[in-house]
């Protein structure tokens, strides 16, 4: 049963429509012992991916991949990672992106895809100051 | 996600604190959204963008 009812579904597939970059959505899970919300995120991504011709999922293995999850930091499972024609976003997310963190994974989506980033540019002036590695967690909770 | 996006040294982790509740501890995640940067400075709730990047990196945030 699809989780996305097919008016929402109308919808996001028109938000989606400007996206003009390939987008892939790495998806990190662990078969055995790992977390029940694995192939909830990968429903969420093949529903999001079905959408747009332009937007694929990756399945990766979280024991197995070790190469990848070196190269994106992937430390937990499911983790999702965001890249934009290969190239890594830096854009991640843990767990089911199931409630409020569906749409913060739509956007990012679209993002990765269009590339305009609203950001205003007195934070844009900020943030070209930064010259160290920052890791940023944003912890949210599903309702 | 956005600052991650337009800069390179940012790396941005959406964390859903219910599943994974060994880094909502370690974090002291006592109500959501939670933002913690660098281990080091927490940020508990929604901002304004400029409020948040003056929170968030102080030490790039020009003083008036």
């Amino acid at each position: 049963m699809p989780l996305l009812a097919d008016n929402d579904a109308a919808v996001l597939r028109q938000h989606l429509q400007p996206i003009t970059a390939s987008v892939d959505l790495l998806l990190f899970t662990q078969a055995f012992g790992g977390s029940e919300s694995g192939p909830i995120a990968k429903q969420v991504l093949d529903e999001i991916a079905s959408l747009n011709d332009k937007v694929h999922v990756v399945e990766k293995n979280f024991v197995l991949d070790t190469d990848d999850r070196t190269r994106y930091g992937v430390e937990h499972a499911p983790c999702i990672v965001i890249l934009r024609n290969g190239e890594d976003t830096r854009m991640r997310f843990l767990g089911a992106p199931m409630g409020y963190e569906f749409v913060p994974l739509v956007e990012s989506v679209l993002l990765a895809g269009t590339g305009d980033v609203d950001l205003t540019q007195a934070s844009i002036d900020t943030l070209a100051r930064m010259t160290a590695p920052t890791a940023i967690k944003v912890f949210s909770t599903p309702n | 996600m956005k600052m991650a996006f337009s800069n390179p040294h940012i790396t941005a982790t959406a964390v859903e604190a219910q599943e994974f509740m060994d880094l909502s501890r370690r974090y002291r995640v006592t109500g959501v959204p939670k933002t913690i940067i660098n281990d080091t400075v927490e940020i508990l709730g929604g901002l304004p963008e400029d409020d948040f990047v003056a929170q968030a990196f102080p030490d790039l945030t020009p003083t008036a």
